[in-house]
């Protein structure tokens, strides 16, 4: 056994947790935001994930609050930040109480109180300071905002613009001539999965994190992923994978998506192009302003019919790089044989949650304990399909709303977090059937 | 500390004790566990992802964090690796609260209810309950969300349950099912829909009177014995968890040979759809439990062709080997560790105990 040392001595003072930052400067505050912490003094997870990171530390432009660890220089600054809106803190939790009395009076029982209310309630602080004598009726205009279900107006003017004459023969009119224009080149292709051996591997020490980098970098701008992508659909053409197999789409070659009704399958290539939009407007709820539609229809329509659904170079890399990592996804498969250090961890981590299944009496020997959990059992054997399915989702998410896949480490984060999430669901999926088996 | 490598992950320790004594816990980026019957003894911490065990800093101190960090950051770890971190320890108390929940997670799971060795059944609404007002005060081992972060689920079910327990007047009881009141309330939960367990009749009264009019006598037994179920095998809460509750024959009531199994029942749970298989030599059986727990197999040999009366009076059946559920490795002596454990938690209940394991410790005896 080999054995490596570290001193704790040489690292301390350098770098701080951000979370032990965030907890230090949350208790500076003093009194007044109980309702934003636990038991313990610290902020709920919720204050975090809907206040302070979004709305005081706004980590969207001051993206070097958002490391694990910060330096000291960051760590002050953050502190200042958080205990500087001491005041819209302690006012926005007087508007939690208001919101959550009120909530009790109007009689609302569904959704997350914190989820939804955190973050209006920061906002009413900052633009109507703490709630004054009679702002009952304040709050429960904010209550009936939040809980009238703003995704289905969305959903329902893209109904009614769908029901328009002639619309979706335009569109469709656009979807034909756009999948026309989709030609594979003939480049080749091996120096792009020789790079994503880099883009995919571990980098210790910063030299090997910017030569990461610059491979990706590279890579997204390669034009292997669109060319794939258009292979998908040409028949006398041999893809490294079946797309089929994948799950990505029932046909193999890859057919046009229609623009409504048809066979829509719910494999991500064979939406139609409304539930694409459908879906988008159902993750926009986040969003201030609803995006115009008929711009968001015509926009998805060219969408669907670039390579793997995505117009983005960086996206379509970014799918392929996900194609190859799944393919090597097995929970219950006792060793791994994955050819990445990325696929390597992920699968380490899915067998340590398959243990724990295993554990708590939900799996037997890495089989079902149920006959009645057979089918769940065998979906999560198949891990790449819901994996590329979810992967296909946020990468799509991202394409619509022009948010970059260039960086390579947030690339592994969005790889692993597709697994966590994936994996979590398919436990949850293999509980639930034995739970209803133990009720029935 | 030390860290390890373990297929794959860093962990701070490799226990190799059987399923059913470990108490297993998943938050944020890392997976604890426990053997239930060793107090004393540290967690093992297997880290899924270093980088999402955010809440480390309040067990190994910042700089112990920091420090873990940079070692394992971007490292896999190589097979039998081993990672001395000189002057971080885990701070043992600050795990308290999530053992105790591992615990309670294990008790839904591994707790050996049996009518027959007396061990009480836990009541599962009150367990639910006190597992889901922990899971909220340790939110910030929850960043992520994980097997073990939902609440919902725990509640969801139990609504009418807990209300009928407050109305009982124990002021314990009344006080867990406020907390649990207000959680459902902030998180949204309807606890107030039909609960397939407030609706469960006890079950096991049932397969007694179920019971009697099979036993016809030894007439016609070719062969008799009895059995006991590996836990791992089988779902919780269907079956009674003492040794020897699988009681077989194999008859020759007409010229077809079955092999007539029924396993005790216990808890709430069916089990129809369970497998039971039969296996002596080159003779044997498989078939599915009703829901009276019992099954008759037709004894079939090597060919899956039935076998004649006389072949099965020459059938060896000393060696009999009857599996209720999946076939898993586990021991009589394991199983036996884990009933001492439940016995010694309902006599002398410690700071550590569950309301429903008090009350039922209070009701029973």
């Amino acid at each position: 056994m080999m054995t490596t040392g570290t001193d704790a001595g040489t690292i301390a003072g350098t770098t701080r947790p951000r979370r032990a930052v965030i907890d230090g400067a949350w208790r500076a505050i003093g009194p007044g935001v109980e309702v934003f912490s636990g038991d313990d003094g610290g902020p709920l997870r919720r204050t975090i994930k809907r206040i302070i990171d979004p709305l005081v530390l706004r980590l969207r432009s001051n993206t070097h609050y958002s490391a694990p660890f910060v330096t000291a220089d960051v760590a002050a600054a953050m502190h200042t930040q958080i205990v500087d809106c001491g005041p819209q803190l302690r006012a926005a939790a007087a508007w939690f109480e208001l919101l959550k009395q009120q909530r009790r009076r109007l009689r609302i029982t569904t959704g997350n109180a914190q989820e939804l209310y955190f973050p209006v309630c920061f906002e009413l602080a900052v633009t109507k300071g703490a709630p004054a004598e009679g702002d009952q009726d304040a709050a429960q205009a904010v209550l009936r905002d939040i809980h009238s279900d703003r995704d289905r107006t969305a959903i329902e003017v893209l109904n009614q613009y769908i029901g328009e004459p002639d619309v979706v023969d335009t569109l469709a009119d656009q979807l034909a001539r756009s999948w026309q224009d989709i030609r594979a080149g003939d480049d080749a292709t091996a120096s792009f999965f020789d790079g994503l051996t880099v883009a995919l591997g571990s980098a210790e020490g910063h030299r090997a994190q910017v030569a990461r980098q610059r491979v990706w970098t590279t890579l997204t701008r390669d034009a292997t992923p669109y060319n794939l992508g258009a292979k998908a659909r040409d028949p006398s053409v041999d893809l490294p994978w079946s797309i089929r197999g994948l799950g990505l789409s029932v046909a193999e070659p890859q057919q046009p998506p229609t623009v409504v009704g048809g066979a829509d399958g719910d494999r991500p290539l064979d939406r139609t192009v409304v539930a694409r939009v459908r879906a988008t407007l159902r993750r926009a709820l986040d969003r201030d302003e609803l995006p115009d539609i008929p711009l968001l229809c015509a926009e998805e329509v060219d969408r669907s019919c670039a390579p793997w659904g995505l117009l983005a170079e960086d996206k379509q890399a970014a799918m392929v790089a996900g194609i190859e990592v799944a393919v090597d996804l097995a929970p219950l498969a006792p060793s791994s044989t994955a050819r990445y250090p990325v696929a390597e961890r992920i699968q380490a981590r899915l067998r340590k949650e398959a243990y724990v299944l295993h554990a708590r009496r939900y799996l037997a020997d890495n089989g079902p304990l149920h006959p009645r959990q057979r089918q769940v059992v065998d979906d999560l054997a198949a891990f790449a399909r819901p994996y590329l399915s979810r992967l296909w989702a946020r990468l799509h998410g991202r394409d619509v709303w022009q948010e970059p896949c260039d960086d390579v480490d947030d690339l592994h984060s969005l790889l692993e977090g597709v697994a966590r999430s994936v994996s979590l669901d398919h436990r949850q999926r293999i509980k639930a059937m034995l739970e209803l088996q133990v009720a029935g | 500390m030390r860290l390890l490598a373990d297929s794959g992950l860093w962990t701070t320790g490799t226990h190799t004790e059987a399923l059913p004594l470990v108490a297993v816990l998943e938050v944020s980026g890392a997976v604890l566990s426990w053997i239930v019957d060793e107090r004393d003894r540290d967690a093992d911490i297997a880290f899924t992802d270093v980088v999402r065990a955010d809440w480390l800093w309040r067990v190994l101190g910042a700089d112990g964090h920091a420090a873990l960090s940079d070692a394992v950051a971007e490292r896999a770890p190589q097979p039998s690796e081993a990672l001395e971190l000189t002057g971080i320890d885990v701070a043992a108390d600050r795990l308290t609260p999530l053992r105790r929940l591992a615990l309670g997670h294990w008790m839904r799971r591994w707790w050996p209810a049996s009518r027959r060795d007396g061990i009480a059944v836990l009541d599962a609404a009150l367990l639910d309950a006190e597992i889901a007002v922990l899971t909220a005060n340790a939110e910030e081992f929850f960043t992520d969300d994980t097997f073990d972060s939902e609440i919902v689920g725990l509640l969801r079910p139990h609504g009418p349950a807990l209300s009928a327990h407050a109305a009982l007047g124990d002021t314990r009881v009344a006080a867990l099912v406020d907390a649990c009141a207000d959680l459902a309330s902030d998180l949204g939960v309807d606890v107030g829909q039909h609960s397939p367990l407030a609706a469960s009749t006890r079950r096991d009264d049932y397969a007694l009177a179920a019971g009697a009019e099979h036993n016809t006598g030894r007439d016609g037994v070719i062969a008799a014995g009895t059995s006991s179920i590996n836990w791992g095998g089988v779902p919780p809460g269907v079956f009674d968890a003492a040794e020897d509750t699988v009681t077989w024959s194999v008859r020759a009531d007409t010229d077809i040979v079955e092999c007539h199994v029924h396993a005790e029942l216990s808890g709430f749970g069916s089990p129809a759809g369970i497998p039971a298989i039969v296996r002596t030599g080159s003779l044997g059986g498989r078939g599915e439990l009703g829901a009276d727990g019992r099954a008759r197999l037709a004894v079939v040999d090597a060919h899956s062709k039935p076998v004649s009366v006389s072949a099965a009076w020459d059938g060896d059946w000393r060696s009999t080997v009857v599996t209720i559920g999946v076939d898993v490795e586990e021991s009589a002596a394991t199983r036996e560790r884990v009933r001492a454990f439940a016995r010694a938690r309902l006599t002398d209940p410690g700071d550590d105990a569950f309301l429903a394991e008090l009350i039922a410790a209070e009701s029973d005896y």
